[in-house]
């Protein structure tokens, strides 16, 4: 028996069959139920873990229909449009669905009809019923006016007139019944009745492709999945073919036997249809993820879906029949790359229009950075008539702070400091190079970024680093001294 | 007979597998004369001779400094793995401007092509990431032609560079490790070295604080810091400024077994190397091999000196660094 908090009392949530046995309801207090049967066993409700097991079971239900919805805190929606004769009609599918549902341990309702709301009052006060096509208003007269879908409120408000039945409120005049009680009755009885369209929107977006594969005896062994991949891959290859598209990001789901689902995504810089490199992106995600999938018992349904695609530019190879392709090269082998390491593991510097060192370059995933283009033929490099300013070989992710004990005038540069606890002595020094904070990008009251006076630096030993100052001396009492950090290294 | 045949046999299969790991292409001699009786396995014999003979001239990267293609063969071998240490993290922007410099002499011939760089999140964090701007500004390197690959362990990182050593698409691999780690051991260097051979690209394995374990790379260099020169001006050189990149560099391990030191200064201009001869010790040639080491160290005197220490004249230690005390060498 299970207990939930509710206006500071514990009150039944859900019980199991045993505990109905003994006369006990939803929504008595667990005090009555104590003083009723003191042998009683209570169980705290955890709502995000019955969540977490609805979502699961979505999962596990996307083997029948991409279209799964979740309804409310204990239902799902199936849209299975379509999807009914890949399972031997409706009547086999539910069962099958019922059967598998009952092996895990679950006991399930369900009703199939041609509106959600028939199907929702089928499933809730039929058990196992399939409703065809106009049969929805015989399904929904004698039910209790909780099968319609609406607000508690309303439904204490029809019951108090003397509506006490679904079919009373269909016999019922629409106008006096939109103006007491609002659209939304009418619009949910219309809804059942399949006299308005209702939309069920599935938790997962549909894939524009997928291929998939039921496996009589289940597998187990990684490399038994990736021959299924390279399998799958090249059914959709064909598909991608016709369509003139290649994947961008593909995803594999292994439904495993007793219900887990894994969902394994990869993506590609660049649009792919070769089922040998989509086999080897998986092969170097599989291999990531040894660890973390587990296989039990084994996987009985395995699907490739292509969640985004591109449109496929066909190059022409040489006679030879060798691309002379770098580019797709290190795409190929960033993807893998990424496939195994994650997004942030093939790193690209993208040069921004910036005076401050750490904005001017930025490092973007391969990915996300833009394609290398083809020298512009027609446009000459800009006239050099200054030299840039000199920036460092390697710059420090975040600048580090270090001690300066001693500064040969204010604003020079220091005699000697101190950096990850060692002492380096100045032996040449130049600049100050000042970068002022870019008032541009400031927020309108926010204090102005002190400026950073930046300076060479040659250490005793032939080491050459970039220090700055930040801020200025100042000659006012309270002042804080400018501190000073260390940016980069030169070579 | 028949014994000192099959140990011969072995002695030679094992010479052939120690030059098709190191790199270089064993020459297959002619038959031996029919005077010398040995059995026929005898015509598959091979011979190795390392240095300068073997490997034909485009094997190798010049770096532009005459010495110092000399005392490694011929240059920086382009297929292959090629240690750069840095003996501290902190000369970690010496080492990689070095790096640095030598992609550039690569990428004279390849133009356009990119470089990758791998290093794990430790290495990153503790040196900095390479920077773009003063790349473009030194090396000539566009940022379009840069790859980061950042691993975050070592062993990723080995894998990254695995994979890449074995395409052809990049102009060169970085690998950069800081420390001396355990799995950076022979077999890992060796898998590296081979996939460079075959891919023809070179991997540059830069190590920072890192000891000289063996590993598989036919060339060490230790890089450090050197003062810059100051800089050149219409009026002369320019007082307390901080001129070209400076590098000092020995040869740890190289084909000839030459030791030596070069101050080699980089001009950012014509992306070439020049020597500061100023400084520099003498390139020492090994006793067993070359010209008369005699010759190159200078008069090599026995123990007259010794007889006559009452006149001050006292070898120098440079000269016999294993006898430091004359005494009891007398």
């Amino acid at each position: 028996m299970i207990s939930h908090r509710d206006n500071n009392t514990q009150r039944i949530a859900a019980l199991d069959e045993r505990a109905e046995a003994l006369k006990l309801k939803r929504g008595m207090g667990i005090a009555d139920a104590r003083a009723m049967h003191p042998s009683i066993d209570v169980v705290e409700a955890d709502p995000e873990a019955d969540r977490r097991l609805l979502e699961g079971l979505a999962d596990w239900c996307d083997r029948y229909t991409p279209l799964v919805a979740i309804d409310a805190e204990d239902g799902l929606f199936l849209d299975v449009t379509g999807c009914t004769h890949l399972f031997g009609g409706e009547r086999a599918m539910q069962n099958e669905i019922l059967t598998r549902f009952f092996q895990q341990g679950f006991d399930v309702r369900a009703g199939l009809a041609s509106t959600p709301g028939a199907a929702w009052a089928a499933a809730r006060f039929h058990g196992d019923r399939i409703v065809a096509g106009g049969e929805e208003e015989a399904l929904l007269s004698p039910l209790p006016l909780s099968a319609l879908r609406i607000a508690p409120e309303t439904r204490t408000g029809l019951e108090s007139v003397g509506l006490r039945t679904a079919g009373a409120v269909m016999a019922a005049p629409r106008a006096p019944l939109a103006r007491r009680f609002g659209a939304s009755l009418l619009l949910r009885l219309d809804q059942a009745l399949g006299r308005l369209d209702e939309a069920v929107s599935p938790r997962l977006p549909v894939a524009p492709l997928s291929v998939e594969r039921h496996l009589a005896e289940p597998v187990m062994l990684t490399d038994d999945i990736e021959r299924l991949v390279s399998r799958l891959a090249i059914a959709l290859k064909t598909d991608l073919e016709r369509r003139g598209e290649g994947a961008r990001t593909l995803a594999l789901l292994l439904f495993r036997v007793d219900g887990a689902v894994s969902r394994i995504a990869v993506g590609t810089s660049r649009p792919m249809r070769e089922p040998r490199l989509i086999q080897r992106l998986f092969h170097e995600r599989l291999t990531a993820l040894e660890q973390s999938i587990d296989a039990g018992f084994g996987f009985d349904l395995v699907r490739l879906s292509v969640l985004s695609v591109a449109a496929f530019d066909l190059t022409q190879g040489d006679l030879t029949g060798e691309a002379d392709d770098d580019d797709a090269d290190i795409a190929l082998f960033a993807d893998r790359v990424r496939a195994r390491l994650g997004e942030a593991a093939v790193l690209k510097p993208v040069v921004v229009e910036s005076h401050l060192p750490e904005r001017a370059v930025k490092t973007v995933p391969f990915a996300e950075a833009p394609q290398r283009r083809a020298p512009a033929a027609g446009r000459a490099a800009p006239p050099m008539t200054v030299y840039p300013p000199e920036r460092p070989v390697r710059l420090f992710r975040s600048p580090e702070p270090i001690e300066v004990p001693a500064t040969e005038i204010p604003e020079g540069p220091p005699m000697n400091f101190r950096w990850r606890r060692a002492l380096y002595r100045v032996a040449r020094a130049e600049g100050p190079e000042r970068i002022a904070a870019e008032w541009w990008r400031q927020l309108p009251g926010e204090e102005e970024a002190p400026t950073r006076d930046y300076y060479r630096i040659e250490d005793s030993e032939g080491r050459r680093y970039w220090l700055y100052r930040q801020g200025l001396y100042s000659s006012a009492p309270q002042a804080a001294p400018p501190r000073w950090y260390m940016h980069g290294v030169f070579a | 007979m028949a014994m000192s045949a099959v140990a011969r046999d072995t002695v030679f299969a094992l010479r052939r597998q120690i030059a098709k790991i190191e790199g270089t292409l064993p020459e297959r001699l002619q038959a031996p004369e029919p005077s010398v009786p040995i059995n026929a396995s005898g015509s598959d014999m091979t011979l190795v001779r390392r240095g300068l003979a073997v490997a034909s001239a485009d094997a190798f990267l010049r770096i532009g400094i005459e010495r110092l293609d000399t005392a490694l063969g011929g240059g920086l071998p382009r297929a292959a793995l090629s240690e750069i240490h840095g003996l501290e993290t902190r000369d970690a922007g010496t080492v990689a401007g070095f790096a640095l410099s030598l992609v550039s002499l690569i990428l004279k011939e390849r133009q356009g092509l990119p470089i990758l760089w791998v290093g794990t999140a430790e290495i990153f964090h503790e040196a900095g990431l390479p920077y773009a701007r003063g790349l473009h500004a030194l090396f000539g390197i566009e940022p379009e032609q840069l790859l980061f690959s950042e691993a975050p362990k070592l062993l990723d990182a080995l894998w990254i560079a695995e994979e890449a050593a074995r395409m052809t698409a990049f102009a060169a691999v970085i690998l950069e490790i800081r420390g001396s780690p355990q799995r950076l051991d022979l077999t890992a260097t060796r898998r590296l070295h081979a996939r460079a051979q075959n891919a023809g690209r070179p991997v540059l394995l830069l190590r920072q604080a890192g000891a000289a374990d063996p590993t598989a790379a036919p060339v060490r260099l230790i890089v450090s810091a050197a003062p810059a020169a100051s800089r050149e001006t219409v009026a002369g050189p320019l007082a307390g400024s901080i001129g070209r990149p400076a590098f000092k560099v020995d040869i740890g391990k190289s084909r000839t077994a030459l030791p030596g030191q070069f101050t080699l200064e980089w001009n950012p201009n014509e992306h070439a190397f020049a020597e500061r001869t100023e400084n520099s010790v003498a390139v020492v040639p090994a006793s067993q091999r070359g010209a008369d080491p005699a010759s190159a160290s200078g008069a090599v005197l026995a123990f007259p000196a010794l007889a006559s220490s009452a006149s001050g004249d006292q070898p120098s230690r440079q000269q016999h660094p294993a006898h430091r005390s004359p005494r009891r060498a007398g």
